[in-house]
């Protein structure tokens, strides 16, 4: 079994953004820990089939940060080493944006708004169906702009969709600046928990307290659907991309790439 | 055609438990039957049709097949992207049903108009397009949807203008249907609402031909071609603008393969400025009969085709409101 070591999986997606020379490396250094958990000991998968018909589904709604997910994906050896050096190299599969055309890739995302309600859509269809598959579904702070999101969180908690989990990676900045500037959320879990989802609230970069988290409200009696927001910092693990939002469009240099491996390398 | 429609939504649920009905709090009425045989294949998801798509595409991944009723201004006019993005990206097996399509909310405005929807539709890849001129055809669409593996926009506009077919045709997808052949050099392609303005209309030039299109995506190609080489001028109509839709796509494959006049009969770039009745509606937007009848003579006379008219045909007058 994979380990989902985070300095690993952030050490693949700076090789990863590296070779492609793409941005968004903050939008998944935010959330590598809560992958890291989920993949490890929550989201039920067939490791030698990322479409087996009873998995769990982890569905990434927050799109731009799929690095942090190709990197689980090829500790899980369903992404290989020259899919890393490769990463958007002509002719390629990976795109920078989540893309249900990979496999162990659930949604379409990029477009904010989108994956929530098909994870709701997801976890509907299994309850219909009689079965006990989960939906795990990451969605950003900034992406609770979107109206639509709104729309599927109503829609869960009056069906009730006790095996739907929302976990918001609430790293605080959207692409143009820290959300309490450009469009103030407030507390997220209090919007959470009046919308009637059983929701905990979290430090995103502790394990322990995720995997906390995440038991308790899997054995939780509610049968309302589950939330956990995850505080979380901007491109977190590296020091001089923490907390600053230009490395949501930065793109590595080899002066940079290096600085940033002998952190994580430490 | 709305009863058609009922009818095949109740069948295609009791014979296929994987079939859900969503609706965006739409259909009051409609669904009644639906209800009462299938409740727990009922989901009305409430006022949030970006929510709904979304949850059809969950749904479907999920082994369902989904039906999402709504308007057609809203679906799939304001969800385009979810069905861009959740549905025909992943060629999921969703029938979107679009009712009120074009000018039949005559009286409700520009929000509940939608005269755009195949424009919009027809650039998305793996979407069908159907659009039945009535209950037969509803019945024949609803049966290629049902068995289709991919996804499809059934457009249901006016529904109550009778019947062009005496029995329900052999539909096929791109299938476009003859009603009236003959050997002039005028060819009549109309599809939904007008194509019984087409029939009336086409009675003015002798051996006129009629074709009603069900199926705008695919088009049948190969017939539109021998229809557009086998005629001096080729008219389209549509409750629907001039821009995108059936006309636009009998332009194309002429344009290509068979050029020969097109007149283009539909709504011209322009919103309903007034409110009145679907018929006053139709004359704003030069969509009743005599108006109709004025633009293909314009057409011809402004390109010098001497196509004479033929003084036998029945008057056709256009209904005005007491």
């Amino acid at each position: 079994m994979p380990r989902f070591d985070p300095t690993q999986l952030r050490r693949t997606i700076l090789e990863m953004a590296y070779h492609g020379s793409t941005v968004h490396i903050a939008c998944a250094f935010s959330l590598v820990e809560i992958l890291a958990t989920l993949y490890r000991s929550h989201v039920r998968l067939d490791t030698d089939d990322p479409r087996a018909a009873a998995r769990d589904y982890l569905v990434l709604s927050k799109g731009h940060g799929v690095m942090a997910q190709y990197a689980c994906l090829h500790e899980l050896g369903w992404i290989n080493d020259d899919d890393l050096r490769r990463y958007f190299a002509d002719g390629t599969r990976l795109k920078g944006l989540s893309d249900a055309h990979v496999p162990g890739c659930e949604v379409t995302s990029g477009s904010l708004g989108h994956g929530l309600s098909v994870g709701v859509g997801l976890a509907l269809a299994a309850r219909r169906r009689g079965s006990d598959q989960r939906c795990f579904a990451i969605v950003g702070d900034g992406e609770l702009n979107e109206g639509s999101i709104w729309e599927a969180l109503m829609f869960a908690a009056h069906h009730r969709l006790s095996n739907l989990t929302v976990i918001v990676d609430e790293n605080g900045f959207q692409a143009m600046g820290r959300v309490r500037e450009v469009m103030d959320l407030g507390r997220i879990a209090a919007k959470l928990t009046a919308f009637g989802l059983e929701t905990r609230e979290v430090d995103g970069h502790d394990e322990a307290a995720l995997d906390q988290a995440l038991g308790e409200l899997a054995r939780c009696p509610s049968s309302a659907p589950r939330a956990v927001v995850a505080r979380t910092i901007k491109g977190r693990g590296v020091s001089f991309m923490e907390d600053d939002n230009r490395w949501h469009y930065t793109r590595l240099t080899p002066e940079t790439y290096a600085r940033a491996l002998a952190e994580l390398s430490r | 055609m709305r009863d058609a429609f009922s009818r095949a939504l109740v069948e295609a649920a009791r014979q296929d438990e994987r079939v859900i009905l969503l609706t965006g709090d739409h259909g009051y009425a409609l669904f009644d039957e639906f209800r009462r045989l299938c409740p727990s294949q009922y989901l009305n998801a409430g006022v949030a049709e970006q929510n709904m798509v979304g949850v059809a595409a969950g749904l479907a991944k999920g082994g369902f097949r989904p039906i999402v009723y709504g308007l057609a201004a809203f679906v799939p006019v304001r969800v385009l992207e979810q069905i861009k993005l959740d549905i025909c990206y992943e060629n999921l097996p969703v029938i979107f049903v679009g009712d009120g399509a074009g000018v039949v909310y005559s009286a409700l405005g520009t929000s509940h108009q939608c005269t755009e929807d195949i424009a919009a539709l027809r650039a998305l890849p793996n979407l069908s397009i159907l659009s039945p001129a009535d209950a037969h055809e509803m019945t024949a669409c609803m049966e290629l949807a049902r068995e289709h593996s991919g996804p499809v926009y059934l457009r249901m506009g006016k529904s109550d203008l009778g019947a062009v077919h005496t029995a329900k045709p052999d539909l096929r997808w791109g299938g476009i249907c003859p009603l009236v052949t003959g050997d002039g050099p005028l060819a009549f392609i109309a599809t939904g609402s007008m194509v019984q303005t087409a029939l009336r209309v086409a009675e003015h030039w002798k051996g006129s031909e009629v074709w009603s299109a069900p199926s705008l995506k695919p088009l049948d190609a190969a017939t539109v071609r021998e229809i557009c080489r086998g005629h001096q001028v080729v008219v389209t109509l549509e409750e629907h603008s001039i821009h995108g839709g059936l006309g636009a796509a009998v332009a194309e494959i002429a344009s290509a393969e068979a050029p020969t006049w097109i007149c283009r009969i539909g709504v011209r770039d322009r919103f309903s400025q007034d409110c009145g009745s679907y018929d006053y509606l139709l004359r704003e937007h030069a969509l009743d009969r005599p108006a109709v009848l004025s633009q293909v003579r314009e057409f011809l006379a402004a390109r010098n085709i001497d196509v004479p008219i033929d003084a036998s045909a029945p008057a056709i007058h256009s209904k005005r409101a007491a």
